[in-house]
């Protein structure tokens, strides 16, 4: 089980997290709602190792993993897919998978198993990445994550700026991911879908959690409130 | 030609700078130290230049991987200053040492025989040495190219010079991986170095003036362009030889022109990525 | 600012500022007689340190508010130099009214410089900066007018007895040196400081604020430059002689950027601090010859990995003190 115990993070002097708890069981998906700057890509850039915490701030089956490097991160097997894609231009769509590959872990997600999956990214493997369309590349980065192979996989904001074709390519994919046993944590201003997709959600405001509990059951009232903060 | 030398010079400046978009002001005195180090292993073993590259690459590429594990990470990212004031201190310590083991005689590599011997080719003239010396600094940039494009290594280098935060979410150990690539750039430097050795004497206090051909080089050709660095070598080491013939002591100063002027009119070099 | 001052007591702050003014004054004195009590071998190194300090000073504008990193200080040193000896040999006249023209010359070619300069930017910008200067290095070199490699002497100085030229240069250095904190101060405490600090915190802020950025760079570099071509020309008056390698050598650059990163870059004490310990090291250990340069380089690294800020930011930990009163951010806890 991944978990963060009462998580404080800083941009400097900027306080960005403020006591935050939560918990990720293996194979479930949980939602992160909460409006921009809420804190909810720190949240995910502590857990991966991108923002310094304390070593027992996050918790991995019961041992602190905090403040850890991202490379021991995904040997650990938590993988972030990050907000806006970021590919990397001078490298073909199959390079930027290859280099996640070579780095990742070793498990079912391959390179060669995506393509087959996915005869689009096959089509386009050789172009550079960032050549493609907002869907395509998205679809690229979340393959780039899976390839690592990860048990907890973070994806921040992965259906902004798409089309609602696109967005249904990219849950399909995750599907198909969560099928094998993947754990998810979405980070998603589109709350319907965030919801929809998970199992439980929390909501984030300002650094705290404000609200927490199942996703069928969610009173959509109370998460519009606690999204607005009202 | 001296073109293709400068290019060498310049090939681990450009891996350097795109790389861990840090200038390496002790660039020029590594070069430097390379030679003094050829020319001891030479002394010591009583071998010829070209054989104590055996030697001589395997120490330049560890004392690289030291240099940038050890201080150069410290200072990695942390804005265009640090790097360079540290790196401006480095080498005026390697200049002193240099001149506090070797004294401030200049020296040469003797390379025999091999430094005289040339052929004609349809009336012109051709010294054996220039035509390996280019030839080999025409492989090792054909050896980088290919590293760069078809290994694992050369996608990380690719992956850090685009995005260091998104690369270090995909796996890349940032500390190893730079000091590999500091202690290749000083291994390519110490292949530059014994081809500088043999052709210029050289002194403990060489090294700046390296540096800036270097520099040159890489800015002429366009940053994050391998071959774009050879032919700006090419292009400085024309540059400085045309200006010796028209005046001996304007040769470098031929060079600083065409590279202020090129820079004038085409600020991202002839094969930069663009605009940043 | 000033309401959370009087505040905290504006009766012992004022008191603290007078005591501080008198303090100031009784120094500057004390030094401005300096001629009538100290040797001449005293006061030649006074020159030095004054000299030095303003270029120092300079570079740490450039560089600390100005994000202008240079390697070819010495381009600013050399033409100042060099246009106060043509200058004042040719026209023949008191080398000491030429000072201006020598300045007025240096922020000239400031101005000129900026123009293939200011497209170059980080680290190619002050690799650049070098480049120029080894050009003018060359050029002045291969120069018969200027002397070529045996350089210039400053005829004009012959006309004066010991006492007064000594005397003389020790205070156009000791104007210089002043004047320079003196404007530095003036600047940073001014629109243009104010402009120079928002574009350090972020240019896209201030680029959106309206801030003209190449202006505010230009002008400091213009200004940064005409003080060290200043600094410059009254140190070669006190050498009396020009020469292309040493005017125009990388040594300038390295004793400016000692004193900026030991003594803290980005602030006014700093070099000050710096200066101290530049000539208190130089004066101490120069004697061991390329052991002293290993050891500075060393200490230059050695800073740059554990304390960045310099030796002021040393200061700073302990003491959050503000003698300039050009600090516009938090004290960091």
């Amino acid at each position: 089980m991944l978990r963060t115990d009462r998580l404080d993070a800083y941009y400097g002097l900027f306080q960005a997290l403020f006591g935050f708890t939560f918990e990720v069981r293996p194979g479930e998906t949980v939602a992160l709602i909460g409006s921009n700057g809420a804190g909810k890509s720190t949240l995910l850039r502590s857990i991966v190792g991108s923002v310094r915490t304390r070593p027992d701030g996050v918790l991995l089956d019961g041992r602190p993993v905090g403040g850890e490097p991202e490379r021991k991160q995904l040997d650990r097997g938590i993988a972030l897919v990050p907000e806006g894609r970021r590919l990397f231009p001078s490298l073909t769509v199959r390079e930027n998978l290859q280099l996640a590959m070579r780095n990742g872990r070793k498990g079912p997600w391959t390179v060669e198993r995506l393509m087959k999956e996915f005869p689009v990214m096959e089509a386009f493997q050789h172009r550079p990445a960032t050549a493609l369309s907002g869907g395509q590349q998205q679809l690229v980065a979340l393959s780039r994550a899976l390839v690592c192979n990860p048990d907890y996989l973070l994806c921040d904001e992965i259906s902004l700026g798409l089309s609602p074709v696109a967005v249904n390519e990219v849950y399909e994919l995750l599907g198909r991911a969560r099928r094998d046993g993947l754990a998810v944590v979405l980070v998603e201003q589109n709350v319907k879908r965030a919801l929809s997709e998970s199992d439980r959600f929390y909501c984030i405001q300002k650094g705290r959690v404000v609200l927490e509990g199942s996703a069928e059951h969610a009173d959509h009232a109370q998460v519009a409130q606690a999204y607005f903060g009202i | 030609m001296l073109g293709a030398l400068y290019a060498l010079f310049g090939l681990g400046l450009s891996l350097s700078l795109g790389v861990m978009k840090m200038i390496n002001i002790a660039h020029g005195d590594l070069i430097v130290l390379g030679a003094y180090l050829c020319s001891t292993v030479m002394q010591l073993l009583g071998i010829g230049p070209f054989i104590s590259l055996l030697a001589v690459v395997p120490m330049m590429f560890v004392i690289g991987y030291v240099l940038q594990r050890v201080l150069l990470n410290r200072v990695v990212g942390r804005g265009a200053l640090s790097p360079l004031l540290l790196t401006f201190g480095l080498s005026i310590v390697l200049q002193n040492l240099l001149q506090e083991v070797y004294t401030a005689d200049t020296r040469s590599l003797q390379a025999g025989e091999f430094a005289l011997q040339g052929f004609d080719l349809g009336g012109v003239s051709i010294g054996l040495l220039p035509l390996v010396s280019t030839l080999i600094s025409v492989a090792i940039f054909a050896g980088t190219s290919w590293l760069i494009g078809h290994s694992h290594l050369g996608r990380q280098a690719r992956a850090v010079a685009d995005d260091p935060g998104t690369a270090r979410l995909v796996g890349v150990d940032d500390r190893n991986f730079f000091a590999l690539v500091t202690g290749f750039v000083l291994a390519v430097i110490a292949l530059a170095s014994v081809m500088y050795g043999i052709r210029t004497p050289f002194s403990p206090t060489a090294g700046p003036e390296r540096l800036l051909y270097s520099f040159e080089a890489v800015v002429l050709g366009g940053l994050g362009n391998v071959w774009g660095t050879f032919v700006g070598g090419l292009i400085i080491g024309v540059a400085q030889l045309l200006g010796a013939k028209v005046s001996s002591g304007l040769g470098p100063f031929f060079g600083h022109l065409v590279f202020l002027i090129a820079l004038l009119a085409r600020p991202q070099g002839l094969f930069g990525k663009g605009s940043r | 600012m000033n309401s959370v001052a009087l505040m905290n007591g504006a009766r012992p702050r004022k008191a603290g500022r007078a005591v501080a003014g008198v303090a100031l004054f009784a120094v500057l004195g004390a030094l401005a007689l300096a001629p009538w009590f100290t040797s001449f071998a005293t006061q030649r190194l006074l020159v030095e340190v004054f000299t030095v300090f303003a270029m120092a000073l300079a570079w740490n504008l450039l560089a600390g508010y100005g994000g202008l990193v240079v390697v070819g200080h010495q381009m600013f040193v050399g033409v100042g130099a060099y246009a106060l000896f043509a200058l004042s040999n040719r026209l023949g006249i008191n080398p000491w009214m030429m000072l201006p023209l020598a300045t007025a010359a240096t922020a000239f070619f400031a101005l000129l410089s900026a123009l293939p300069m200011f497209r170059l930017s980080g680290a190619h910008f002050a690799v650049g900066t070098w480049v120029l200067a080894e050009m003018l290095r060359i050029l002045t070199l291969n120069n018969e007018w200027l002397g070529a490699g045996g350089g210039m002497p400053l005829e004009a100085l012959g006309s004066f007895d010991r006492w007064t030229r000594n005397a003389g240069v020790y205070w156009s250095a000791l104007i210089t040196g002043v004047g320079a904190l003196f404007i530095a101060r003036l600047m940073l405490r001014g629109k243009l400081g104010l402009a120079l600090m928002s574009v350090r915190d972020s240019e896209a802020a201030a680029a959106a604020s309206g801030v003209s950025i190449q202006r505010a760079k230009l002008a400091l570099w213009v200004i940064a430059g005409s003080i060290t071509g200043l600094a410059g020309a009254v140190a070669y008056m006190n050498t009396l002689q020009v020469t292309p390698d040493a005017t125009f050598s990388l040594n300038w650059s390295a004793a400016a950027i000692f004193i900026a990163v030991l003594g803290g870059i980005g602030t006014l004490e700093g070099p000050i601090l710096g200066t101290i310990l530049y000539f208190l090291l130089r004066e101490s250990f120069a004697s061991y010859g390329s052991w002293y340069f290993i050891g500075l380089g060393s200490l230059a690294i050695a800073t740059m990995v554990f304390a960045p800020g310099g030796a002021w930011s040393l200061v700073t930990r302990r003491w959050a003190i503000d003698p300039f009163g050009v600090r516009r951010d938090m004290p960091r806890r």
